[in-house]
């Protein structure tokens, strides 16, 4: 336990899902799913182990517990609802993965590698160690798991199956009901049979002839032959017969990929085999021919692993950019699931969308993509330059470099340049935030905005102030900075009223200029020029100071804000942090640090700072108006930490501690050189996790039919609704329409009226309506609806109806309960109606 | 070290004749060859694959089948409608016996190597007993439309398989009935084009093996007509095929130039059932493979594209060495250049004619490597046509450049050339 109020860090999101290949749960009709449908996906992340529904998509439940990267995890044979887990820190852990709970921690000792589990095996299972006393030679071990009673038990028991093996779990297989297993690296096939103690060791020849590359890449076993298909470097897939033999053996190939084969995966009968690769292609092959193969192209990203549900009907993959898609048996794509996509470099920053709070950063190429925090999904992925990307080494990509937003998020600015260091090929773009389309939509794309790499962009943020005092700042290398107003459209013709042209270009001394900043009020602009600071009148465009501490380049630049808003924060290259004066025009102070990100609190006058120094991040955050810091984290992480950003909280959080007061308003997010997502938080691990326990506990109650499953998600809907009040416009109208649902579902089948007269109904509540329709006509609407299913099957039915009446108010609430006497009149009207359209039978 | 002047010569456009058909001898020591010009070769495995003899070719005689019979004899039958016996000691066709169904496509002999059965164009099938000193005609099976373009005799000698267009039958040798007929394109829907059956082979087992156009290899009950198996091994026609002896790996050549190994492999560690599984393919030739075989080691292949491939199959052989070595064939073995030292001309030989050609001079002098200008290119003298059918078996020069002489296999031939200024001249002597 960590004592209250310690800071902790805590892995938010994005951390690598590429540990190891995922798992379905086994079939459990016991939970109320339909037969053989299997109903989570478990996959390592990072530390932790997810589970997901397989079919919302959603993250129901993180289990945590051990100290390292977990690095393999297999159900138990022997109880399905069981799973183990290995992890670097030299534990085995036995989860109960319904209810999260970790069941038993076997320590073994060293690293473990990958882990395997067999049903013949009765109690043992088997893991990849490094082997003791040699570098990168690693070993195939069986691990005896000691019956006890505590929790936490030792595992020492261990017997060598096979040496030399690749430490990737991808370089061994199981064979047919455990008779063999298989283990490759480098050229090398090693097969050892249990039952007749034999090991054969088959070779390739190194030579990489006509581009040929026989190193091995993976290996997987036929679930009922003898059969042995291995994936290589050059593409190329073997299938092994009759290995059993030390010289008879024989191979055949199959050959599709242009790169290396990056998982294999056999069907459940052993009829299909399936090939992922950095093609982003899955291939299925049929019956080991090379004649009959299907493909499911387009999925985004390099393909890591392959793994199918255990009856067949599901398989997943795993994407290098930590996104996985399920795949029905068919092939065809069902549907993905996607926390932070892993990008190729996070150009843009990290950029909170004041909109939806979501982060806002690259996405996989070409794209932005919006990332929830709360939830830990990818909101949506906006294509920004709209080019199809090939896959291809040395191929000169388009790619997104700066992002920024205005204050309320309508405006979007985006930079985007070709990889070509001579002539980058910019484009700069704005888009204007459309409420129907729910999405942002281009206004005006400016080519060549700079003659050189843009450096820097922002908005003029002004909250109170119309769209009159817009204007956007880019820096670029070509030494000039650019002011870009919104202009009116004077040709009618134009589809949209305002377009954006460039208003003002300023230089100083033909210095690059690299950092641009505007003063909380609007009215100052910095802007630094190598090692200089210029500070701009946004008015006039006046010079009005300048600022320089030599020697170094400005690095970062900053204003201060609230209280302390006439300090101007900088750090420089020789590792200065400097506070400048503005009404003084005098350095106020500066510290030797070694700042390599700085960011400003929007909501308060906190900076944070995190210096990179002898291999270690270390935060401080400060006021500027003294030069002493409030907060001091040595040591945050291991890995460097690239960016930051302040996400402000909904409502401010109740901190005990006077240290920790910083945090109130905002949460503090960083981004690792891996692409791990940290925060910090005063909370302990179990406050954490109780939400997602409770949806799974809600899930688990409902029966599943598609209305189940549409009530399903706006009940979780609704729910985060108490947490999450960000994004308004799109919940307010689906709390009007969950009544509608309800009372679709609560009336009989029986007597509802026909399929086509609710459809329109049950369309309309779904609609996002244009003038925002008041509740009550909503709810009246509903209220009719039920009627006519009453009256349609009995006259007596008044009371019921009454009764119906009194829960469906119940459940609505205080709402509801105002319009009882509207709706009644409303109810005879139509009951007259209806009496009427009866009679005329 | 002397210096030498090194010719290059690019005037030799000598085009090689494609393998048609291969017939390895039952105990594996030899393989007979036949060429599209009518050639026929004999390779002895026993002798580092020595081309032991050839038989030069004939303007009327097409070989498309040859087989091995009664111990050493060696049979072939072609589109003329003969079945021709080699002299394999003296190197030339002996008898000839008209098979009398029109072009014959193919031949098989028995197990015991007693009997010969042929494939006509006008869909007979035939049987011909090998007698001493020849052979004799003795029985027709049952005829049915559609030439037959391969037979197949099962090993016990009961039974024969005929592959047409379209279908294949089995006829019973005793009664000469056919006894199944089997359609092999009624799976390919709406098939417009017809399915040729290429090759076909009966195993012991009972199992018709069938090679077609459209690129499968399929494995038929032929008793119960029912397919067992089909293997899709190529886009494009699958020409030939062969049995191993043992019954266990078949290999397949295809249009595209791959050959292409089948084996029966277990499907699992010590069990009975076993299944022909598609393993290795080889890519040696350029052009279709009109014919492969396999002896008890190697898998051999022959094309269009004139090679004769010789793939020894790893885990038969029991040593590494020579054995263990991929063989391929691609010139000939035997002197078609002659060389007239002092008068500084070169005969080319080809099937039907010869070429004399005077080679080019330089009067300078360079250093090693060195491309030397020619002052004189090199001069086509003479073509000289041979007479009647047969193709030249071998020629020469006189070092003096004044005598040529050539020989078919039954005439010789001497020239006697004279140059005078630019008009060269030809006397037969």
């Amino acid at each position: 336990m960590v004592a209250p109020g310690a800071l902790r860090v805590v892995r938010c999101g994005g951390s690598a899902l590429c540990g190891a290949r995922a798992v379905f749960s086994a079939d459990c009709k016991q939970v109320g799913r339909g037969a053989g449908a299997a109903a989570y996906l478990l996959c390592a992340s990072g530390d932790f182990v997810k589970v997901y529904s397989v079919s919302t998509e959603e993250t129901l439940r993180l289990m945590g517990g051990h100290a390292d990267l977990v690095t393999g995890i297999q159900l138990n044979p022997h109880n399905h609802m069981q799973l183990y887990s290995s992890s670097l820190d030299g534990t085995i852990k036995l989860w109960d993965f319904m209810d999260g709970i970790p069941i038993k921690t076997f320590t073994v000792g060293s690293k473990l590698l990958a882990l395997y589990t067999l049903a013949s095996a009765e109690d043992s299972v088997f893991v990849v160690i490094p082997k003791k006393g040699e570098r990168d030679t690693y070993q195939l071990v069986s691990v005896k798991l000691t019956k006890g009673a505590g929790q936490d038990l030792e595992s020492k028991e261990l017997s060598v199956v096979l040496d030399g093996v690749g430490a990737s779990m991808k370089h061994i297989a199981f064979g047919r009901q455990g008779a063999y297993v298989v283990s490759v690296k480098n050229v090398t096939l090693q097969v050892y049979f249990f039952k007749r103690k034999l090991l054969n060791r088959f070779s390739l020849s190194t030579l990489k002839t006509k581009g040929g590359d026989n190193r091995f890449s993976c290996v997987a076993c036929h679930p009922a032959e003898d059969c042995i298909a291995t994936g290589h470097a050059d593409g190329k897939i073997r299938l092994w017969r009759n290995f059993h033999h030390k010289k008879e053996y024989t191979y055949s190939t199959l050959h599709w990929h242009h790169d290396i084969v990056m998982d294999l995966a056999f069907s459940l009968e052993g009829t299909r085999l399936l090939s992922g690769g950095v093609e982003s292609v899955l291939v299925q092959w049929h019956n080991e021919s090379s004649c009959q193969k299907d493909f499911l192209p387009r999925l985004g990203s390099p393909i890591e692993y392959i793994s199918m549900s255990s009856d067949g009907a599901l398989c997943c993959t795993l994407h290098t950019d930590n996104r996985i898609s399920i795949i029905n048996s068919n092939l065809r794509f069902s549907r993905s699931i996607q926390g932070l996509i892993k990008s190729r470099d996070v150009k843009t920053g990290l950029v909170v969308d004041p909109r939806t709070k979501a982060l806002v950063l690259n996405g996989e190429p070409g794209h932005l993509q919006f990332y929830s925090l709360q939830n830990d999904q990818q909101l949506f992925s906006l294509d920004i330059v709209q080019r199809q990307y090939i896959h291809e080494a040395g191929l000169k990509q388009s790619d997104l470099v700066k992002v920024a937003f205005s204050a309320q998020g309508t405006w979007l600015a985006t930079v985007e340049e070709s990889e070509e260091v001579t002539d980058p090929e910019l484009q700069l773009k704005l888009w204007f935030y459309h409420e129907e389309a729910q999405s942002f939509v281009l206004n005006t794309r400016i080519n060549t905005p700079h003659d050189n790499h843009i450096t820097d962009m922002c908005f003029r943020d002004m909250d109170g102030l119309g769209d009159d005092s817009l204007i956007l700042v880019t820096t670029g290398r070509d030494c000039v900075f650019k002011v870009w107003v919104m202009v009116e459209d004077s040709d009618p013709e134009a589809q949209q009223s305002v377009s954006w042209s460039c208003d003002f270009v300023g230089s100083y001394h033909n210095y690059q200029a690299t950092n641009c900043c505007f003063s909380e009020d609007g009215s100052l602009l910095a802007v630094s020029f190598e090692e200089t600071v210029t500070v701009w009148d946004s008015l006039t465009w006046d010079l009005k100071c300048t600022f320089c501490h030599p020697p170094g380049n400005i690095r970062k630049i900053c204003f201060g804000r609230l209280t302390c808003s006439k300090y101007l924060i900088g750090a420089t290259d020789y590792g200065f942090l400097c506070c400048w004066n503005l009404l003084t025009c005098a350095l106020e102070w500066s510290a030797h640090l070694n700042v390599v990100v700085l960011q400003p609190d929007p909501v308060s006058e906190h900076i944070a700072a995190v210096s990179w120094l002898s291999k270690e991040s270390s935060l401080f955050v400060f006021k500027p108006n003294e030069p002493r810091p409030i907060y001091i984290q040595r040591n945050l992480c291991k890995e460097k930490i690239l960016l930051a950003a302040f996400v402000p909280r909904d409502e401010p959080e109740m901190i005990s501690s006077e240290k920790y007061l910083w945090l109130r308003k905002s949460q503090l997010f960083f981004l690792t050189d891996t692409q791990e997502l940290m925060t910090l938080s005063t909370k302990s691990l179990e406050e954490r996790l109780t939400p997602s326990s409770k949806q799974l506990a809600v899930e688990e109650s409902l029966p599943v039919t598609p209305f189940s499953l549409l009530l399903g998600k706006h009940r979780r809907q609704q729910a985060q609704e108490d947490i999450d009040l960000g994004k308004p416009v799109v919940h307010n109208k689906q709390e009007q329409a969950s009544p509608a649902v309800k009372e679709l579902l609560h009336t009989p089948a029986h007597v509802l009226p026909s399929a086509s007269f609710l459809c329109t109904i049950f369309i309309n509540s779904l609609l996002i309506s244009k003038e925002n329709k008041s509740a009550e006509e909503v709810a009246d609407e509903v209220e009719m609806e039920s009627e006519k299913a009453e009256d349609d099957s009995d006259e007596e039915d008044v009371t019921a109806m009454e009764q119906e009446d009194t829960s469906h108010m119940e459940l609505l609430g205080e709402m509801t309960c105002k319009l009882s006497k509207s709706q009644e009149k409303e109810l005879r009207k139509i009951r007259k109606m209806d009496y009427s359209w009866i009679s005329a039978f | 070290m002397g210096e030498f002047e090194v010719h290059r010569v690019r005037f030799f456009g000598l085009v090689p004749a494609g393998v048609r058909c291969l017939a390895c001898h039952p105990r594996g020591a030899r393989l007979a060859l036949a060429r599209t010009d009518g050639a026929v070769e004999v390779y002895n495995f026993a002798a580092n694959y020595f081309q032991e003899k050839v038989i030069p070719g004939h303007e009327a005689r097409a070989v498309e089948s040859l087989c091995w019979a009664a111990g050493d004899r060696l049979f072939g039958a072609g589109l003329s409608g003969d079945i021709t016996e080699y002299d394999l000691s003296g190197l030339r066709a002996a008898r000839g016996v008209d098979g009398g169904g029109g072009p014959i496509w193919s031949m098989v002999a028995n197990g015991s190597g007693t009997q010969l059965a042929i494939g006509c164009e006008d869909g007979s099938v035939k049987i011909f007993q090998v007698i001493p000193g020849g052979i004799q005609f003795e029985r027709n099976l049952d005829r049915r439309k559609g030439r037959v373009l391969c037979l197949s005799w099962q090993p016990s000698g009961t039974h024969i398989v005929a592959g047409s267009i379209d279908f294949f039958r089995v006829i019973n040798v005793a009664s000469g009935q056919t006894v199944q007929r089997i359609m092999v394109n009624h799976q390919v829907e709406k098939a417009k084009r017809e399915c040729v059956v290429w090759a076909i082979a009966l195993l012991s087992s009972g199992t018709v093996v069938s090679a077609d156009s459209f690129g499968r290899v399929q494995f038929w009950d032929w008793e119960q007509g029912t397919l067992a198996e089909s293997h899709t091994i190529s886009t494009s026609a699958a020409l030939s095929l062969a049995v191993s002896e043992r019954e266990d790996s078949i290999i397949v050549g295809t249009s595209t130039g791959a050959t292409y190994q089948l084996q029966l492999l277990p499907v699992k560690l010590g069990g009975l059932e076993k299944r022909w599984v598609r393993t290795k393919p080889f890519q040696f030739h350029s052009h279709d493979v009109r014919a492969v075989a396999h002896s008890p080691s190697a898998l051999i292949s022959g094309g269009l594209d004139a090679q004769l491939v010789i793939r020894p199959l790893m885990e038969k052989v029991q040593k590494k060495g020579y054995d263990a070595v991929l063989r391929k064939f691609t010139f000939p073995h035997r002197r078609l250049v002659s060389c007239a030292r002092k008068a500084r001309l070169l005969l080319f030989q080809f099937s039907q004619y010869l070429e004399l050609w005077r080679l080019g001079s330089t009067e300078e002098t360079g250093k090693d490597g060195e491309v030397l200008p020619l002052c004189r290119m090199p001069e086509h003298l003479v073509q000289l046509k041979s007479k009647g059918p047969e193709h030249i078996y071998c020629s020469c020069v006189s070092p003096c450049g004044t005598w040529v002489g050539y020989s078919t296999a039954s005439r010789f031939q001497l020239y006697r050339v004279r140059c005078d200024g630019d008009g060269v001249s030809l006397r037969k002597v």
